[in-house]
């Protein structure tokens, strides 16, 4: 707590100096346009708590808002209940439709999310159209104003949005700083990765929308109070969604300070704008409005807070450039062949220990092309297994298989005794499989620290708890010493080491890693093999897909080579290597002479 | 925003004094007195919005060419226009800055769409600045708001009043009392209220049978399906309700092809839309030709020099309701300040609650005098018909300017 207080120190400062504005402003208009900033302010921080933090745009914000609008609307009008109720009230109704509309419509991603979203709004609109509900007022209640919020004095509304909007912001810092703000930002950078650091991310998307949407609501039925009349077009309208999108991405996106810019921006640039050219020269507001948009977010893409940060940022680290990426990629052909691999003497010969993964009969076809085929092997305790193959052999299918991200169409993946075929991949990474990926998806601006943090969560109990995981997995990978550099600034080799650290943090029993060593110079190479055997040698066990064969035959205990999805050849590297088979399917035929010269 | 504050400020003080010292310096000519018109001056709602302008001007002009504000020594009227754009936010924010900004307006008229007029009445009322409205919905005076002021009749009050006149227009014409109606309309405020009325009163009152039923959300893709069942179900009235031009270019268009335009079937709307302007842009006069329309206010007869001064200054080819309620709401506040006396908005708005000014000259039917809830006692509706590429007033027959034709059914 004391944590988040420190978090919240400058918004609270910013609020008491907006506050003390707000009290000095006497004329009701400026009044009412302070009130409309923290407004949409508190509806961009919604927006912001599933759009910016997942990833996943919504142009449907209107829906929440509105179906809060319109509650405070006919709470009041047929029941007389108090906006003090209402609102609360409000924020149930819209974390209630968050759920109903995101439990369909997180089925799709991307665009196709987007595009649904906007659907809710619009369908809402005409539904309240047809209910008949095309202009409500909220009644004037000239006798107990204050008990129905309709205060005389227009301060007050500056300040219940404030207080308002101050709540919000804690909640989004909570949020931000907690593992459910670690959870949607993996899921941003990288669903399938998320799934595979052991996230629920079906489960942590539908409680951010819930979040969202019942702010969204709170915020719609403030806005009522405010304006007193609700109109279908005024609260479901595309202008309504769109104002959220707009704050958010001035201000910029994922962080509580965007749309708070944006909002403190915006709003009273279009009113003065509105205000003096409105009745002059009818129209030229908009244009001018939307001319200082377009080029604010062509200088600055991600939004004004990211740009200033970025640019602090980079003044404070002074003249120290930021490392270029330094990867010198060796084409695949041109790595020479070991014949006559010699068996790594760091890595003394060790007892198999007992079956952790077995693999029995596993087939996956798409269409008519037999991606793997009749696949069966065991993986022991403790061991590195190697699987290789030619591109297009099935390497990547049969790990997607093992991982849960594709269901075999016939097989078995019994882990630990258990079948995990049809577990979906956080399901599996909680049981003890952690995989990296051959795409590396950092999150840029996190530190190596909390990047690696994120993997923690489906193992630690508590925060500490997964701090103290993540310093052990960043300590064992050997990145102590750039922990705190944020990713952006990381080489490839350190990048493919804290995904390692990033799957170790969840402990893991087995740990699958895909194509580790692509794209790293021959001298990288070999110091990620040097973690890996270490990691072995604590006592992970390990399955590692690769090309680059030469740091392999010193790495793995054992290889699986597979070629049209079949297994080609099964063994310990020194027959596998030799196995003239194996040479042709992976090397071609000028290898197999060569071999056996 | 922090910037502009204390320079409007100044400016104001500094207009204001100088106001001021004019009026020291000349010693005898009265301070002006402002009225404010907060209408649609930007954004889908613009047109009617600047048409409501220009009757706001010519009112303004006339009310001072005819020696300003007597009891005020001779006062001109001077007008204050704000733009109230086309959002509900946007018509709020304008009536704020409105009481906040011109605190010296004695009264005001808006804002064109009835959303709006609800927004901006909610601070009107709280301001206590009385605000005269043309807009039709019953909700705007059913909240017991002290200063606002209706001058047309509501929407539901429209239908009753209209349906019966046309129904005896149509039997003095063609000899048989229709039996038979038709609905299609767009699912708009405006065409929902008037629908339910029709609906629940004034069919089963008046022997009316609904045949058929059709509602649209606009913009109206194909009017084809619409036209094809109106073909079916053959009625003797067919109420065609658009708000939007194109709608009703496509409606129209489609009806012609079918062959019941003119009036064949006979086609009653019930807002200004089908009647503005701008319809001649997307259709040829023939199309229109015997639609009619029933609508709070029209150009009516006697009002043939306003006619002349609107087409010689605005080059408007006829005047519709904006022009006329506008113009009319301005002699309505000199009236009030003739009453009150003084130019001060408190005793402006007790003066129209209590004023009894005889027979209404700009707007059809009833009297200068507002009821309990704010309504104007007696406000009736006008009928307007297409004929040769002009909608005319054909009723009420005192302010008609043509007599109306219903066709025979061929």
């Amino acid at each position: 707590m004391p944590m988040l207080l420190r978090s919240l120190a400058p918004t609270l400062i910013a609020a008491a100096v907006y506050a003390c504005l707000a009290l000095f402003v006497t004329n009701s208009y400026y009044q009412l346009t302070l009130t409309l900033v923290l407004v949409w302010a508190s509806f961009g921080l919604s927006w912001n708590v599933l759009s910016g933090y997942t990833g996943l745009v919504s142009f449907g914000h209107a829906a929440f808002f509105g179906l809060g609008a319109y509650t405070t609307a006919l709470g009041q009008i047929y029941f007389d209940i108090t906006p003090w109720l209402l609102i609360p009230a409000a924020a149930v109704v819209g974390g209630v439709a968050g759920l109903l509309v995101g439990f369909p419509t997180f089925r799709l991603r991307g665009h196709y999310f987007a595009l649904a979203m906007l659907a809710y709004p619009l369908a809402l609109l005409y539904v309240f159209e047809w209910l008949g509900y095309q202009e409500l007022t909220l009644p004037i209640k000239r006798d107990n104003p204050f008990a129905y919020m309709q205060f005389s004095d227009p301060r007050i509304y500056t300040l219940v949005a404030l207080v308002m909007l101050l709540g919000i912001v804690a909640i989004t810092r909570a949020v931000e700083s907690s593992r459910f703000g670690m959870a949607l930002l993996a899921i941003k950078q990288n669903e399938a990765a998320a799934e595979a650091a052991g996230i629920d991310t079906l489960a942590w998307k539908l409680r951010s929308i819930a979040l969202s949407g019942a702010i969204a609501g709170a915020v719609g039925a403030f806005y009522a109070v405010v304006l007193l009349v609700v109109t279908p077009p005024s609260v479901f309208g595309m202008l309504v969604s769109a104002q959220a999108l707009t704050v958010s991405m001035f201000g910029g996106v994922g962080t509580v300070w965007g749309p708070l810019i944006g909002a403190a921006v915006l709003i009273p640039v279009s009113e003065i704008l509105h205000a003096e050219l409105g009745a002059r020269i009818p129209g030229i507001q908009g244009v001018i409005f939307g001319m200082a948009i377009i080029t604010v977010i062509l200088v600055a893409p991600e939004g004004v807070f990211w740009k200033v940060r970025d640019r602090w940022m980079k003044r404070r680290a002074g003249a120290a450039a930021l490392p270029t990426a330094d990867v010198v990629t060796l084409p695949e052909h041109v790595i020479p062949f070991v014949a006559a691999p010699v068996k790594s003497t760091a890595r003394p010969e060790r007892p198999q220990g007992r079956v952790l993964l077995s693999v029995k009969g596993l087939s996956k076809s798409f269409g008519g092309l037999k991606a793997v085929q009749n696949v069966g092997f065991d993986i022991h305790e403790g061991m590195i297994l190697g699987i290789i193959g030619p591109n297009g052999a099935g390497k990547t299918t049969l790990f997607n298989l093992l991982n849960g991200f594709s269901l075999p169409d016939t097989g078995e993946v019994l882990f630990d005794g258990q079948n995990m075929v049809g577990r979906k991949p956080h399901e599996l990474c909680q049981a003890g499989v952690g995989r990296t990926f051959q795409v590396m998806r950092p999150f840029l601006r996190m530190s190596v620290r909390d990047n690696v943090r994120v993997g923690a969560y489906v193992r630690a109990a508590s925060e500490d708890e997964a701090r103290s995981f993540a310093n052990d997995a960043v300590e064992r990978v050997g990145l102590t010493a750039v922990a705190d550099k944020v990713a952006a600034e990381l080489t490839t080799k350190e990048l493919r080491l804290m995904e390692l650290a990033r799957a170790l943090a969840g402990k893991p029993w087995l740990l699958l890693l895909d194509e580790t060593l692509a794209g790293l110079g021959h001298g990288e190479a070999e110091e990620v093999v040097a973690v890996v055997q270490r990691l072995a040698r604590e006592g992970v066990t390990i399955a590692i897909i690769e090309h680059t064969m030469q740091s392999m035959v010193r790495l793995v205990d054992r290889f699986l080579v597979l070629d049209h999805g079949a297994v080609l050849a099964d063994g310990d590297p020194a027959s596998v290597t030799r196995n003239p088979r194996v040479i042709e399917a992976y090397l071609g035929k000028k290898w197999v002479n060569r071999a056996q010269a | 925003m922090k910037k502009i504050l204390p320079l409007t400020r100044r400016t104001f003080v500094s207009g204001a004094a100088a106001v001021g010292l004019t009026t020291v310096a000349r010693a005898q000519a009265p301070a002006d007195v402002k009225v404010g018109l907060i209408v649609p001056l930007s954004g889908l709602y613009a047109r009617p919005g600047a048409v409501m302008k220009m009757g706001a001007e010519l009112g303004i002009a006339d009310v001072n060419a005819a020696g300003g504000i007597k009891a005020l020594g001779g006062a001109k009227l001077q007008l204050v226009a704000l733009d109230c754009g086309d959002t509900v936010e946007k018509a709020k924010n304008a009536a704020q800055r409105m009481v906040a900004q011109e605190s010296d307006l004695v009264a005001a008229t808006g804002s064109y769409l009835s959303s709006f007029t609800l927004a901006v009445s909610e601070v009107t009322e709280r301001a206590g600045l009385p605000l005269l409205t043309l807009s039709y919905s019953d909700l705007l005076t059913d909240r017991g708001f002290r200063h606002l002021f209706q001058t047309s009749a509501t929407a539901a009050a429209q239908s009753e009043l209209g349906l019966p006149e046309l129904m005896k227009l149509a039997e003095a014409a063609s000899g048989k009392r229709p039996k038979t109606v038709a609905i299609a309309m767009d699912n708009t405020g405006t065409s929902i209220a008037t629908a339910k009325a029709l609906k629940e009163k004034l069919f089963p009152k008046l022997g009316l049978e609904l045949v058929m039923d059709e509602v649209w959300t606009p913009p109206l893709a194909d009017a084809t399906p619409l036209i094809q069942k109106v073909r079916a179900t053959k009625p003797d009235l067919f109420l065609f309700m658009p708000n939007a031009v194109s709608d009703a270019k496509l409606g129209l268009e489609k009806m012609n092809e079918f062959g019941f335009g003119q009036g064949r079937v006979p086609t009653i709307s019930f807002s200004i839309t089908i009647a503005e302007p701008d319809m001649l842009q997307s259709v040829s006069p023939e199309v229109v030709q015997g639609i009619m329309t029933v609508v709070a206010n029209w150009g009516v007869k006697g009002q043939e020099k306003l006619l002349a001064d609107l087409k010689a200054k605005y080059k408007e080819p006829w005047m519709t309701q904006n022009v006329v309620s506008t113009y009319g709401d301005m002699w309505l506040i000199k009236e009030a300040l003739e009453k009150s006396g003084k130019a001060d908005r408190a005793a402006v708005s007790e003066a129209l609650r209590t004023l009894d000014a005889g027979p209404a000259k700009y707007y059809p039917g009833g009297v200068l005098k507002f009821d309990e809830k704010g309504r104007r006692v007696g406000a009736g509706v006008v009928i307007v018909q297409w004929q040769n590429g002009i909608p005319v007033t054909v009723y009420p027959n005192d302010l008609a300017v043509a007599a109306p034709f219903w066709p025979k059914r061929s």
